[in-house]
């Protein structure tokens, strides 16, 4: 566990050092208020407009955030940055298992996501602990905030699945955020076709197993489809690390 | 399999696809001993290295190293290791401190251990002017020495450097080398590379690799008396009266007994000047000289040499390079 722990922060700290972390943070965080605040027409009412003390925005944008922003530009160098530049060598070479090295960038991944979902508690806590813009009912925000942290831990083992496949990390961006953007919009087509299909494709949809979350619910389903996602994808990360002995 | 013997590998095969990369590869390395691991690109060398340190697996054969199985106990086989791939690729974004730390937490060192062996390292090396510096911002030669200061972090009694003094400037090869003699007192190394003079500065015995298999394997002088022949120079002037033309001289040469090999070097106007190969262990100058005085030509110069290592590594690995003219042929013809 030691050496998943130790890849982990080395991963976490690296993204320090560079402009990386800093830009999509506070890129995030702008975007975030700028939706609150304006609102996204026909779907979110500013916020002022909705006059009531939620922050259904903050947890209905950030999905879109994470899924489409965050987790291809945080995700695409796990992997396929180190084998482009052979330091996977350097790495698997010390005496480590190749799942540690797969877990320990995930859990590096998944802390910097995790610090950027810990941030946007600003929005709320600023605006009804200190500015006292309501009485804002806690509960549904925590219930809101464990579903996005299970969404992060899903989507970021997609992400790193993805990296573990080619050594481009603009590849590994581009084929993120277009497997982001069809399991978050799934849903909206299983809106519009009837029968089993439409089932299926409501079942596979990331937000609709958010939407139980954002109304406070904590749904045992939702919550072991998002660990299932997380599991699968490392173990498929693995296999794919693992390949490279066979080729 | 003797306790002595740190590395083993028995009949290493290798396929990517159709291709066999290594054929039946068997070796041994014994304790202390430092062997140059010598072969042309694409031998070999890189896939036998990859697979001592676990990163591939071979599609056939059995390897050992410090008596555990490569395929069975991947992670103790890495603990008795050093290694450092080819072209030293660090982590750009860590200081050098950040990665020598971050490998000697990988290896599971405590601080009291990290501090001592940092202060050896950092004197072997040569690493104190840079331990606070971006391994990005540093030459090749001191990224070198880092990837060979992580592969020291732990003491390991066995050290795999895959080919450590490429792209560097012939003052940093000498360095390099220069540390591996140093280290090399106290371990096993077994070192890649298809430099020969490195081969002939850092080590006692080399193995030969071409086109996957092993073509040669012991004590340096030993390969260079199995395989060796004695090299002759000899320029006669081609000014004067009477002065012969080189196919006369040639064919003189050629037919004089013992002598198996005959080729014209470049010379300027004044001389014809032949390399000849004769047996290993003979001595054929009274012979040329006679034949040269007796043709009443001048004799300018009369050398003999005992064949170089690298002269041995050409012959032994020269159908490596056809192969490859001819793929360029086929390429060639396929692109037309």
């Amino acid at each position: 566990m030691s050496t998943t722990l130790t890849i982990a922060k080395r991963e976490f700290r690296s993204y320090f050092d560079s402009p990386l972390a800093y830009v999509v943070v506070c890129l995030s965080l702008l975007l975030l208020g700028f939706i609150v605040f304006f609102g996204v027409p026909r779907y979110l009412p500013p916020f002022w407009q909705a006059d009531q003390a939620s922050v259904r925005s903050v947890v209905e944008a950030l999905p879109w955030g994470i899924g489409l922003l965050v987790v291809p530009v945080v995700t695409m160098r796990l992997l396929a940055e180190e084998k482009r530049s052979g330091t996977l060598e350097m790495l698997i070479t010390l005496p480590v298992k190749d799942s540690s090295v797969v877990f320990g960038k995930y859990l590096g991944a998944c802390a910097l996501v995790a610090s950027l979902l810990v941030t946007t508690l600003l929005y709320p806590i600023l605006m009804f602990q200190v500015w006292h813009l309501g009485a804002l009912d806690w509960g549904p925000v925590f219930t809101a905030y464990l579903g996005l942290a299970l969404f992060t831990a899903a989507t970021v083992g997609i992400g790193l699945l993805v990296s573990s496949l080619t050594e481009s990390q603009v590849i590994a961006f581009f084929v993120t955020f277009v497997t982001m953007f069809a399991l978050l919009s799934v849903d909206f087509f299983g809106e519009h076709v009837a029968g089993p299909v439409g089932d299926v494709l409501h079942e596979l949809s990331l937000l609709g197993h958010l939407s139980s979350f954002q109304r406070g619910l904590l749904d045992t389903g939702d919550v072991l489809y998002f660990v299932s996602i997380a599991v699968i994808t490392l173990m498929l990360s693995f296999r794919s690390l693992e390949s490279r002995k066979w080729a | 399999m003797s306790a002595d013997v740190m590395i083993y590998a028995q009949e290493l095969t290798k396929r990517f696809g159709s291709f066999r990369a290594l054929d039946r590869v068997s070796f041994e390395v014994r304790r202390g001993e430092v062997v140059g691991f010598l072969g042309p690109n694409g031998a070999g060398k890189s896939t036998t290295m990859r697979i001592l340190t676990c990163f591939i697996s071979p599609t056939e054969g059995t390897a050992k190293v410090h008596g555990h199985d490569v395929f069975d106990e991947p992670l103790e086989v890495r603990r008795q290791i050093g290694y450092l791939p080819q072209r030293a690729p660090l982590y750009q974004d860590m200081t050098v401190f950040e990665y020598l730390r971050f490998a000697a937490d990988m290896r599971g060192l405590d601080e009291g251990t990290f501090k001592t062996r940092m202060r050896k390292i950092v004197e072997v090396c040569g690493l104190a002017q840079v331990l606070g510096k971006d391994i990005g911002t540093l030459s090749h030669g001191y990224r070198q020495r880092v990837g060979l200061g992580q592969a020291l972090v732990h003491d390991p009694p066995i050290l795999i450097l895959d080919e450590p003094t490429s792209d560097l400037d012939p003052n940093e090869k000498a360095e390099v080398i220069r540390y591996i003699k140093e280290i090399g007192k106290d371990r096993t190394i077994l070192l890649s590379t298809h430099n020969l003079s490195e081969v002939e500065a850092a080590c006692a015995r080399a193995i030969i690799v071409s086109k996957g298999r092993i073509v040669a394997d012991g004590p340096l002088d030993q390969i260079r008396a199995n395989t060796g022949k004695t090299r002759y120079v000899v320029a006669v002037s081609e000014q004067g009266e009477g002065a012969p033309g080189a196919v006369e001289v040639e064919q003189a040469f050629t037919a004089l007994p013992g002598v198996s090999k005959v080729a014209e070097l470049p010379t300027d106007d004044r001389a014809h000047a032949f390399e000849l190969s004769g047996d290993k262990d003979s001595d054929l100058r009274a012979e040329l000289f006679h034949l040269v005085a007796g043709k009443g030509w001048t004799l300018l110069e009369l050398r003999r040499d005992a064949q170089t290592l690298e002269d041995v590594f050409r012959d032994l690995t020269k159908g490596d390079e056809q192969r490859d003219r001819k793929l360029g042929v086929a390429a060639d013809t396929s692109e037309s």
